[in-house]
């Protein structure tokens, strides 16, 4: 117990003395495991992402009481636990790790993993995932999200070049009614489904809330959202343009629908979409050849290889960069990956991922391995040197 | 000076010379292992085994693939022969098995070379059940063939997760018999007059037709590449002979037409002319592939991780007789034993090194090799600094079972397979893979001396104080060691995933698996330093690293969903089961009151011990 304890009030220091317990630590250690285990066994059937999102995002993990809407408080989330840790660790570390030379090792490793708490939790709120795929020969400037979408309306009116805007998902989830800025154009929201299923209307069905375009002839059933790495969710919205007191009719747009829906307000042509949500880049990458190697004499993938031409006018940016297995493109705060192929090897798909905090973990790491070698070190020289005084005392 | 030390200098006693004739012991089985097979019959199967092919991404000797494809087939990796009476004749060693196979299938087909243990897959096949050599035929599997393909196709359509015993087996056995149906039919078709005929009939209209179904039947490459070509150009038979129809003629072609022949023929000197023949131009055409066949060949005779095995439970079993009579001089021949078993162990991790080109860890197999290879010298380590044979036995016992967990792992064949493109990184491979599977030997060998502290308390007649705070300060240390590891280990594959996936953590089922490793020896340390945990509590917890390691090595492989879904297997699940059961029964055993132990001296790890 240090002097500054002495000096605080009894109620605070109970919570002092909780919150720098290595009961705590190995209480919340515990809880970790147990939730880390839940979210292993429940990536069978959530996938890897909704396994995440379940147990090791949130500060609580709820429990949805089977055939009901009753959702129960059962276990802290992840967040909670590893809050709570972090608080742990950094306590503990002023309390008991007095600067004295043989806790050297031990105040850099709990510094160390504090810094990795940090990062995770950076991670968990700024990191965004996006994707690019790109043929040979095509030059894109703009990543896709792998998971949300948007809708998007496009002004096609000037051959030379299209305006788009977008409509996140989540805005259509929420709002009645979006005022499209930059445009004329009110967009009501008159259904939205996270996740459907579309077909080809039979005489019987009710009738379609949509008034024009190729969802009057579509039957939408809701299905609940899906959240395993391998399927998507059928996003699906019914919208009505508005634009000056004219309405534009009821429109089905979905990300399984292809061609896109247009219609014309005031010499302006637009068209309707459910796509991919995108971010444009202030620079263009173009596919120039792609590589597949295989083992000599099997189909066992060796490599696989994009190289790509980077330009970027603002920054004076025009450079050829090869992109490879462990090997990525490190670009104004974004970081290329060779994620995947397609289209019998002409189609690259690029990860792309934007993490402010990816660089903690390495700090962490670092500090942590130094930490636990000057304390491993201090602790083998003192049992060697009781060995020896043994030794030396016994003969 | 007195006579006893006199005699003794000059004498050396039984227990100073019994661990090397011990290691002696070791280095004469190791000569007679690795001296070649006879040649039987005047043919030179050495020679033969030594001839190189192109398989699974590599240049290797066909001895590999012989006993690779033997080991699949029939489980080991020869073939007993036996008479109608069911007497022992002798064993058709893999090569002479292979050759057999490819050039007079027609003989290969009486070989008894498929193992099959399962009694519904043996009713399908209208087969007794031979509880003691469940080894049979072709032949005997020829009448029902039709069946077993369409059982076969029917259990393979359903996802291996869930399938039944029953689709398990009989999938399996399918593709055994796919397996050597194609190797019938990699050099010559069966039942077609001969690899001989066809080169010299490349113009014969029904020609390209063979042609083409050799090629897309062969399993592997044997035609080195031929004049001019790149050292990875390897052809087989089939494409060998489509090129020879363009007019580019192959003289390894040739020669193994005759190897054909002259093995059908019975012609032994035409066979090992022919052989020598393809070695030579194989060594001209592609020298630094074939280089290392020979060197695989040893490596293939010793079988180091199986005598490592031999060697380990043999030092495991005289530590145990050596706390009954003769401690000094059982202990000092079993730490010789198990030091012999390390040097094997560990010449056979660097063959594989050199062999592939990689790194030790790049499967489960190999994995599970170093496992057993890393206790064992940190064993050895202890069996150095504390004496006494508990670092020997525990070790040993390690040693002992991770080689048989890799033991079971090698029936998919080649063990050295290529890594797949993201994998194909010796840096990360080196590091990373070899941190994570040093940590799992930590585990492991805290596991094992937690489980000997705990029989020791409930066997051993009596206990001394000295010898319990030696095994808790050693569990202690290794615990700290595995989490060095373990950690570092976990922090490494965090570093690699942001090269190649771009985010540090993914909470991917095998990054869960080794961070479990880290929370729980974390958890260990501080209940310690805590004083939460006495020995005892330090002991089972020990224990319990054993199930928390088995699960994150291999269970979470069984979930086969991940990035690191590479290691998928289906077969362990009870096995897994079985292990964990029996570690929480040992954890309970550790925990047990004093009043069931045996032992009468005080134990300085409970509260008891205040009296004292």
């Amino acid at each position: 117990m240090t002097e500054n304890a002495r000096s605080i009030p009894a109620p605070l220091r109970a919570v002092w003395d909780v919150l720098t317990s290595l009961k705590l630590t190995i209480v919340c250690l515990a809880g970790l495991m147990v939730l880390v285990m839940a979210c292993t066994l429940a990536q069978v059937n959530l996938g890897t992402w909704g396994a995440v999102a379940a147990y090791m995002r949130p500060w609580i993990v709820w429990w949805h009481l089977p055939a009901s809407t009753i959702v129960l408080p059962v276990f802290p989330g992840g967040a909670l636990i590893g809050a709570v840790l972090m608080v742990n660790l950094a306590l503990t570390g002023l309390r008991y790790l007095e600067p004295k030379r043989r806790k050297y090792g031990l105040m850099l490793v709990h510094a160390g993993l504090v810094i990795f708490f940090v990062g995770e939790f950076i991670s968990a709120i700024y990191q965004v995932d996006t994707r690019l795929a790109v043929e040979i020969g095509q030059t894109v400037n703009f990543v896709e999200s792998p998971r949300e979408n948007e809708l998007t309306i496009t002004d096609v009116s000037d051959p030379a070049s299209d305006e788009v805007f977008g409509l996140p998902e989540q805005l259509l989830a929420r709002a009645d009614t979006i005022a499209v800025t930059g445009t004329p154009l009110t967009i009501k929201v008159r259904r939205y489904f996270q996740n459907a299923e579309l077909t080809n209307r039979a005489p019987s069905d009710p009738p379609s809330m949509a008034t024009i375009g190729v969802g009057t002839q579509v039957t939408v059933k809701e299905l609940p959202p899906v959240s395993n790495d391998d399927h998507q969710n059928t996003v699906t919205a019914y919208v009505e343009p508005v634009a000056g007191g004219v309405s534009y009719g009821t429109w089905l747009v979905s990300n399984v629908l292809g061609s896109p829906q247009s219609f014309t307000h005031e010499g302006r042509t637009y068209t309707l979409a459910m796509k991919p949500r995108r971010w444009y880049l202030p620079y263009s990458v173009t596919l120039k050849e792609f590589r597949h190697e295989v083992y000599p004499g099997t189909d066992i993938p060796k490599n696989f290889a994009s190289l790509v031409q980077l330009r970027d006018p603002g920054a004076k940016q025009d450079r050829e960069v090869l992109i490879y297995m462990n090997q990525p493109l490190r670009y104004a705060g974004r970081t290329f990956y060779q994620a995947s192929f397609g289209k019998q090897d002409t189609l690259s798909i690029l990860q792309v991922v934007e993490n402010p905090g990816w660089l903690m973990p390495y700090i962490a790491c670092g500090l942590v391995t130094l930490g636990l070698l000057v304390h491993f070190g201090i602790a083998l020289r003192r049992a060697l040197r009781k060995r020896a005084a043994l030794t030396e005392a016994t003969t | 000076m007195n006579l006893a030390t006199l005699q003794s200098k000059r004498f050396p006693t039984l227990e100073k010379w019994a661990p090397w004739a011990a290691v002696a012991a070791v280095v004469i089985g190791l000569v007679v292992v690795t001296r070649p097979p006879a040649a039987r019959e005047g043919f030179d199967l050495d020679g033969f085994g030594r001839v190189t092919i192109l398989e699974g991404g590599r240049v290797k000797p066909i001895d590999s693939l012989a006993r690779n494809s033997l080991l699949m087939t029939n489980g080991k990796q020869s073939v007993i022969l036996r008479d109608d009476a069911g007497k022992f004749v002798r064993f058709v060693p893999a090569t002479e098995w292979l050759a057999d196979t490819l050039f007079r299938p027609e003989v290969a087909d009486k070989y008894p070379a498929f193992y099959i243990d399962d009694e519904d897959v043996l009713g399908v096949l209208g087969l007794a059940h031979n509880k003691d050599r469940a080894a049979y035929t072709f032949n005997q599997i020829l009448p029902r063939i039709q069946e077993v393909e369409r059982q076969g196709e029917m259990a393979q359509a359903v996802d291996p997760k869930a399938r039944t015993r029953f689709q398990g087996a009989m999938a399996n056995l399918y593709q055994r018999v796919i397996t050597y149906y194609r190797l019938k039919n990699s050099v010559q078709l069966e039942g077609a007059p001969g690899l001989a005929m066809e080169v010299g009939a490349t113009a014969d209209p029904m020609a390209a037709q063979r042609r083409q179904r050799l090629a897309g039947m062969a399993t592997f490459r044997i035609v080195p590449p031929g004049p001019g070509k790149p050292e990875t150009a390897w052809r087989n038979t089939g494409e060998a002979l489509g090129d020879a129809a363009m007019g580019q003629q192959n003289p390894g072609l040739a020669s193994l037409a005759r190897i054909s022949a002259a093995w059908a023929g019975r012609d032994a000197a035409t066979f090992n002319a022919a052989v020598a023949d393809l070695r030579a131009f194989a060594g001209q055409a592609a020298p630094t592939a074939t280089g290392q066949a020979d060197h695989e060949i040893i490596f293939n005779r010793v079988e180091p991780f199986y005598l490592g095995m031999i060697l380990y439970v043999a030092a495991m079993l005289l530590v145990f007789v050596s706390w009954l009579a003769q401690p000094v001089l059982l202990q000092r021949v079993a730490t010789a034993l198990l030091a012999s078993g390390a040097v094997i162990h560990t010449l056979g991790l660097l063959s594989r090194i050199i062999l592939q080109g990689r790194p030790p860890v790049t499967n489960l197999y190999s994995s599970a090799v170093f496992v057993g290879w890393g206790a064992v010298i940190v064993g050895l380590i202890m069996e150095r600094m504390y004496r006494r044979g508990w670092g020997t036995a525990t070790a040993a016992a390690a040693g002992f079972a991770s080689l048989i967990v890799a033991h079971h792992l090698t029936g998919d064949g080649d063990t050295m397979e290529m890594m797949r493109a993201v994998l194909d990184s010796n840096f990360w491979l080196g590091t990373h893979v070899v941190t994570i599977v040093i940590g799992y030997s930590g585990v492991f060998l805290a596991g094992a001396i937690a489980i000997a502290y705990t029989l020791r308390k409930h066997f051993a007649p009596t206990l001394d104080e000295a010898t319990t705070k030696m095994l808790v300060g050693m569990t202690y240390g290794v615990v700290a060691f595995a989490l060095f590891f373990s950690f570092i280990g976990t922090v490494l594959g965090g570093i690699w995933a942001d090269q190649s996936w771009g985010r540090f953590w993914g909470w991917d089922p095998k990054e869960n698996g080794a961070l479990l490793i880290v929370l729980w020896n974390a958890i260990i340390l501080h209940a310690r330093w805590a004083g939460l945990a006495r020995d005892r509590g330090i002991m089972a917890m020990a224990i319990f690293g054993n199930v928390i390691c088995a699960f994150s090595w291999f269970g979470v492989n069984m979930l086969g969903v991940g990035l690191h879904a590479y290691g998928f297997m289906d077969k362990a699940f009870w096995s897994l089961a079985a292990f964990s059961a029996s570690q929480v029964a040992l954890m309970l055993l550790c925990l047990a009151p004093r009043k069931f132990w045996r032992g009468s001296g005080a134990d300085p790890g409970t509260p008891a011990r205040a009296k004292a």
